[in-house]
C-alpha cells in the first residue's frame, strides 16, 4: 500500500464526515463505526511499521504534493525514527478511548465519536507533516475537538477548564505562527523562492539574536503544550474536568506534541539558541519533575494526582531532550511512548472506578482490591509501569534519560532521580490507600468489577508495557539513526556557533559565561558520540 | 483626439447597467404586481447571477476619459460585492417575510448600492469615487431604516445618515484641497504631481487627514467607529451583515488607489504612521471591547472594527502582494461575516430586542447545521486553520513581515489571541450551555440554509485550496499598481 501515511490521516476524517450524516439515535451503529474506523487506522499504522526500514535516518514513506505553490507550501508527509512510535501510540490509544467510553458517554455520542476521529487525524498529521505550515495547520486542528470534548462531556467546572486549555495553547501557537512567518521570510531570502520544507529549513543559518527570538517563539508554544513548569497550570484543570477519553488522549498524545516539537523544530532549527538555553530548559524540566511529584503527593483527588504525575514525567522527557546526547534523547522518545501507555492506562482506570462510584477522592476508597480484583491487578501494573519498576517500560525510559543526562548535567540528573523516588512514594501510596486495608466505606463493598470493554482496552496497553520493558531494543533500534542524525544537525549548527564564539573570544578575550557553557555542552556531545 | 466616451463604453459598464435595470424592474414589479412579492427575491438572485456572469464579457481597459478602469482587480472586487449581495438576499428572503416587511424595493436598493460600490472600485478619479460613495450611502440610509415601524431601526438610519453626511463632507473637502495642490482629481495626474511635491506641505497633510477621516468612517476604523455597533444593532440583520463587509471592501480599494497615487510621497511623510496608528487602534479597541459585548450584533460590529485593523496592516506596504492580500481577505470576510450575521438573523425573535449570547444557547445540538455553520464562521473569524480566515490572516501577516513591519504583525497576533476568547465564547454557548425552555430557536428555510451552505463551503474551499484565488488576486494586483 503506497501513501500509507496519508491513509492514516484521511481514513478517520472520511469516517467522521460520513458519521455526520448518521441518524442521531443510531447510537450503536455510530459507536461501532467509530471503533472499527479507529481499529482500521491502527491496522494501517501497523503497515507503516512493516514498511519502515531500520537504519535509515531521514524521512521515509515520503509523499509530497504541491499545496499552495505561491507560498511554497506543500502537502508533504514522511516518518522517521522520532515520529514512528508516536504515530503508533496515537492510533493505538484512539480505539482504546472508544472501547473505554463505550458505555460511559450518554450525551451526544455522535459528536463525541466525530470529535475523537478528527482529533486522531490531526494528531497523526502533526507527527508526520514534513512541511512547517502543514504541521501548524494540524497542530491547531487538534485544539477545537479537544476544546469541545472537555467543554461538552467534561465535569462540573468544564467550561473554565476548556477555555483555559484553549487560550493557553492558542497564545503559544499564535506567537509560533509569527515565528514561522519570519522563518519563511528568512528562508525566502536564503533560497530565493518560498519554501516551508522542514528538511530544507535545517540548512538555514540564522544569526544568534534572531535565533534566540525564534527559539523563544517556538519553545513557548511547545513548553505550554508539554507543559513545562511555570506554564503547566492549565493541565490539572483540563485533566480533572475532561472525560476519561479526553484525558487519555490529552496525556497520552497531545502533551507529546510539545516534546516532539522540541525535537523536530527547536533543536535542529536553532542549534545555537538551543545550546545557549539548554541549561534553562533543563532547570525548568527538573523543577517540573520535583514540583509535579510533590504536588501529586498531596492531592486528595486521584485524577489530579495522575495529572500532576504527568507534569513530573514530562519533565523527564524535556530533561532528556536538552541533555543533547543519543542515550538521553532515545530515552526521552521512549519515555513519551511509555507515559502515553501508563498514564493513559491510569486515566482509563480512574475513569472506570469514577463511573461506578462517582467520586475520585482517595478518602472515599480503601480496600477495594477485594471487591474488584481484576481492576486492582490492572491498576497495580499501570502504577508499577509509571513508577519505573525494572521489567516494565517506565524503567527503561527513565533509566536512559537519567544515564544520558548524567554525562552532561550530573547535578540535574541527580536531582531528577529524586523524582523517581517521589513517584514511587505517591503512586504506591495511592495504591495502598485505594486498594488495600480494610473497607471503610460500605458503598465500596459492591462495586462491579471491570467490564469486557474496559478489559479489551487495557490488555493491549499492559502487553506493550511488558514488551517495551523486556525488549526495549526493538523500539530503540528504529529510532537510533534518526536521533543520531538529529544530533549531527544540532552539532553542525553548534560548530557554526562555536566558530562565532571563538571569533568573539579573540576580540573580547575576557568574555566568558555563555561561550564556555556552549563549548562544554558540545564537547560532551562529541564525547558521547565517540563512545557509540 | 480620442472621443471622450470610447466606443466600448457600454461593454465596460455592462454589469452596472444590468443591475440598474434589474433594480428598476423589481421596483415596477413591486408597484404593479404586489401579488408577485413571492418571486422578487428569486428574481433578484437571478439578476445578481446574470451580473456575475456578465463579468466574463467585460473587456479590460480605461474608459470615460481615463476615469473608469476595468481590470482583474476590479473584477475580483465586483465578484466580492455580488457575493455579499447574493448572501444578503438569501438571508433577507425569509427574514423579511418573518418580519412582514417583504417588498421588492429592498432588493432594488441592494442592487443600486452594488452599482455604487462598483463605481468606487473602478473610479480612477476621486470624483467618480465620491459619486459611487454617495450612490452607495443613499441606498444604505434606506436599507438600515428598512424596518420602518421599529424605533431602533429608524434611530440607526438617522445616525448613519448624520455621520455619513459629515464623512462625505470631509472627503469632499479633502478632495478640494488635493485639487488645489495638484490641479486634478485624477489619480494618475495626481501621482505625477506628487512625484515632485514637497512631503511636508501642510495642505497635502490636511487633505490626506480629511480624506482618511471620511474613508475611515466608511471603513469603521477606530477612532471613527462609534456608529458601527448602534447601526448594526438597529439595521435588519441581513443588511447589517452586508453593511459590515461590502462597503468596507469598496472603500478599501478606493483607499488603495489613493495610496498608490501618493506612493512617491508616502515614504517621506508621517502618513504611513497615521495608517499604522489607525490599524493598531482598531485592532486593540475592536478586540478589547468585543469581549464586553453580549449582544451578538454588537460583538460582530466590534470584531469587524478589528478586522479592518488587520486589513490596514497590508496597506502599510502598497505592493501587489499587499493588494492581493486585501482582496483575499475581503472575499473571505464576506463569506464568514455575512454567514455569522445570517445565523443571527434566523433567531426568531422580535428585531427590537437585542439578540444576545443566551439566544444561541444549546443551538449546536438543537439545530446542528446552524450550530456548525456559526462555529465554522467563528473559527474562520478567529483565523484558525483549516478555514479561509487562517489563509487570509496569514497572508496579511506575511506581507507585513516581508515588508519589515514585524512589530505591527506582533500586535496583530497578540490582539488575535484576545479575539479568540470572544469567538470561542460563542462556540461555548452553542455547545456547552443548555438552552432555557421556551427560548427562541433558529428558524430558517431553504434560502437561508442555502446561503449558509455557500458560506461554509466557501470558507473551507478557500481554506484548503487557496491557490486559484491567489492566482487571480496576484495577477490582478500586479496590474493595479501602475505607478512606479
Amino acid at each position: 500500500m503506497t501513501n500509507v501515511l496519508s491513509w492514516t490521516i484521511w481514513v478517520p476524517i472520511a469516517v467522521a464526515t460520513l458519521l455526520a450524516f448518521f441518524p442521531r439515535n443510531a447510537v450503536g451503529a455510530i459507536k461501532g463505526t467509530g471503533l472499527l474506523a479507529s481499529i482500521a487506522t491502527f491496522a494501517i499504522s501497523l503497515a507503516i511499521l512493516m514498511q519502515f526500514q531500520d537504519g535509515v535516518a531521514g524521512f521515509q514513506l515520503v509523499e509530497s504534493h504541491s499545496w499552495i505553490p505561491q507560498w511554497g507550501v506543500r502537502y508533504a508527509v514522511g516518518i522517521d525514527g522520532i515520529s514512528l512510535w508516536l504515530v503508533l501510540l496515537t492510533t493505538l490509544l484512539t480505539p482504546v478511548v472508544f472501547l473505554s467510553s463505550w458505555n460511559a458517554i450518554h450525551k451526544h455520542p455522535k459528536e463525541y465519536v466525530i470529535a475523537f476521529l478528527i482529533m486522531e487525524a490531526a494528531m497523526i498529521g502533526v507527527f508526520v507533516a514534513t512541511d512547517l505550515l502543514l504541521f501548524y495547520v494540524f497542530f491547531e486542528l487538534t485544539l477545537l475537538p479537544m476544546y469541545l470534548v472537555i467543554g461538552v462531556w467534561g465535569g462540573a467546572n468544564r467550561i473554565y477548564a476548556a477555555i483555559k486549555f484553549f487560550l493557553f495553547t492558542i497564545a503559544g501557537s499564535l506567537l509560533m505562527l509569527l515565528g514561522i512567518i519570519y522563518l519563511a521570510f528568512l528562508q525566502y531570502h536564503h533560497l530565493g523562492h518560498p519554501d516551508f520544507s522542514i528538511v530544507d529549513l535545517y540548512d538555514i543559518s540564522i544569526p544568534m539574536r534572531t535565533q534566540s527570538i525564534l527559539f523563544g517563539a517556538f519553545a513557548l508554544a511547545f513548553a505550554i503544550k508539554v507543559p513545562l513548569f511555570p506554564l503547566h497550570t492549565w493541565l490539572p484543570d483540563a485533566h480533572v474536568e475532561a472525560p476519561t477519553g479526553g484525558s487519555i488522549i490529552l496525556a497520552g498524545v497531545m502533551l507529546k506534541m510539545g516534546t516532539y516539537g522540541f525535537l523536530r523544530f527547536c533543536l535542529p532549527l536553532f542549534p545555537d539558541a538551543t545550546a545557549k538555553y539548554a541549561g534553562l530548559m533543563i532547570v525548568l524540566a527538573v523543577i517540573g519533575v520535583i514540583y509535579g511529584a510533590l504536588v501529586a503527593w498531596v492531592q486528595p483527588d486521584m485524577k489530579k494526582l495522575v495529572a500532576y504525575s504527568s507534569v513530573s514525567h514530562l519533565g523527564f522527557c524535556v530533561l532528556g531532550i536538552y541533555a543533547l546526547n543519543q542515550t538521553a534523547i532515545e530515552g526521552s522518545i521512549l519515555q513519551m511512548v511509555n507515559h502515553g501507555l501508563s498514564t493513559g492506562a491510569l486515566f482509563l482506570l480512574v475513569g472506570v472506578v469514577y463511573e461506578r462510584r462517582h467520586t475520585r477522592m482517595l478518602a472515599d476508597y480503601g480496600g477495594i482490591a477485594a471487591t474488584m480484583p481484576l481492576f486492582a491487578t490492572f491498576f497495580v501494573i499501570a502504577v508499577l509501569s509509571s513508577v519505573g519498576l525494572p521489567g516494565l517500560n517506565g524503567f527503561v525510559g527513565e533509566f536512559l534519560i537519567l544515564a544520558g543526562s548524567f554525562k552532561t548535567h550530573p547535578t540535574a540528573a541527580v536531582i531528577a532521580t529524586t523524582g523517581v523516588i517521589l513517584a514511587a512514594i505517591y503512586l504506591l501510596w495511592l495504591v495502598q490507600r485505594v486498594f488495600f486495608g480494610p473497607i471503610t466505606n460500605e458503598e465500596n463493598r459492591h462495586i462491579p468489577d471491570i467490564a469486557w470493554n474496559e478489559v479489551a482496552a487495557m490488555v493491549p496497553l499492559i502487553i506493550l508495557m511488558v514488551w517495551i520493558g523486556l525488549y526495549p531494543n526493538m523500539f530503540l533500534r528504529k529510532m537510533s539513526p534518526s536521533v543520531q542524525q538529529l544530533l549531527t544537525t544540532v552539532q553542525r549548527g553548534g560548530e557554526r556557533g562555536q566558530t562565532m564564539v571563538a571569533q568573539r573570544h579573540v576580540i573580547l578575550s575576557r568574555e566568558d559565561g555563555e561561550g564556555s557553557h556552549r563549548q562544554r555542552s558540545f564537547a560532551s556531545l562529541r564525547m558521547t558520540k565517540g563512545k557509540q | 483626439m480620442n472621443p471622450l466616451i470610447e466606443p466600448g463604453w457600454l461593454n465596460a459598464i455592462l454589469p452596472e447597467v444590468i443591475l440598474c435595470v434589474g433594480g428598476m424592474v423589481l421596483m415596477l414589479l413591486a408597484a404593479f404586481a404586489p401579488k408577485l412579492s413571492e418571486i422578487t427575491a428569486p428574481v433578484a438572485l437571478i439578476v445578481f447571477i446574470i451580473t456575475a456572469w456578465s463579468e466574463r464579457l467585460v473587456r479590460g481597459g480605461t474608459f470615460f476619459g481615463g476615469t473608469y478602469e476595468i481590470s482583474g482587480i476590479t473584477r475580483i472586487f465586483d465578484i466580492t460585492f455580488l457575493l455579499a449581495a447574493m448572501l444578503a438576499t438569501l438571508f433577507a428572503r425569509e427574514y423579511l417575510e418573518r418580519e412582514r416587511i417583504e417588498s421588492g424595493e429592498f432588493y432594488a436598493l441592494l442592487m443600486w448600492a452594488t452599482v455604487g460600490m462598483m463605481m468606487m472600485a473602478k473610479g480612477l478619479d476621486l470624483l467618480i469615487v465620491i459619486l459611487g460613495l454617495e450612490t452607495l450611502s443613499i441606498c444604505i440610509f434606506v436599507l438600515v431604516g428598512y424596518h420602518r415601524r421599529i424605533p431602533v431601526s429608524n434611530e440607526a438610519s438617522v445616525k448613519y445618515f448624520l455621520m455619513g453626511a459629515f464623512a462625505t463632507g470631509f472627503i469632499l473637502y479633502g478632495t478640494a484641497l488635493f485639487y488645489g495642490a495638484t490641479r486634478s482629481t485624477n489619480f494618475a495626474e495626481m501621482s505625477r504631481v506628487f512625484a515632485t511635491a514637497n512631503p511636508s506641505d501642510p495642505m497635502l497633510t490636511i487633505a490626506f487627514v480629511l480624506l482618511m477621516s471620511g474613508f475611515g468612517f466608511k471603513l469603521a476604523v477606530a477612532p471613527f467607529h462609534g456608529w458601527a455597533p448602534d447601526v448594526y444593532q438597529g439595521a435588519p440583520t441581513p443588511v447589517a451583515g452586508w453593511l459590515s463587509v461590502a462597503p468596507k471592501a469598496a472603500t478599501l480599494i478606493a483607499v488603495i488607489r489613493l495610496l498608490a497615487a501618493m506612493s512617491p510621497l508616502l515614504q517621506h511623510a508621517v502618513w504611513l504612521k497615521m495608517i499604522a496608528a489607525l490599524s493598531i487602534l482598531s485592532m486593540v479597541i475592536g478586540n478589547a471591547v468585543a469581549i464586553a459585548q453580549r449582544d451578538l450584533k454588537r460583538m460582530l460590529a466590534y470584531s469587524g472594527i478589528a478586522h479592518v485593523g488587520y486589513m490596514l496592516i497590508a496597506l502599510l506596504s502598497i505592493r501587489d502582494e499587499a493588494v492581493a492580500a486585501i482582496a483575499v481577505y475581503t472575499i473571505t470576510y464576506a463569506l464568514m461575516n455575512i454567514g455569522a450575521f445570517g445565523v443571527v438573523s434566523m433567531l426568531a425573535k422580535n428585531q427590537n430586542d437585542p439578540q444576545t449570547l443566551d439566544d444561541i444557547a444549546g443551538l449546536g445540538f438543537r439545530r446542528p447545521f446552524y450550530g456548525l455553520a456559526l462555529t465554522v464562521c467563528m473559527f474562520s473569524l478567529s483565523g484558525l486553520p483549516p478555514t479561509a480566515g487562517f489563509i487570509a490572516k496569514f497572508y496579511i501577516f506575511k506581507t507585513a513581515v516581508d515588508s519589515g513591519h514585524v512589530i505591527i504583525a506582533l500586535i496583530g497576533i497578540l490582539t488575535s489571541i484576545v479575539s479568540v476568547y470572544y469567538y470561542l465564547r460563542v462556540v461555548y454557548y452553542l455547545y456547552m450551555k443548555e438552552a432555557p425552555e421556551g427560548e427562541a430557536v433558529a428558524v430558517g428555510g431553504v434560502f437561508a440554509t442555502g446561503a449558509l451552505a455557500i458560506s461554509i463551503i466557501g470558507i473551507f474551499v478557500i481554506g484548503l485550496f487557496p491557490t486559484p484565488l491567489f492566482e487571480m488576486a496576484g495577477a490582478a494586483a500586479r496590474a493595479l499598481i501602475p505607478y512606479p
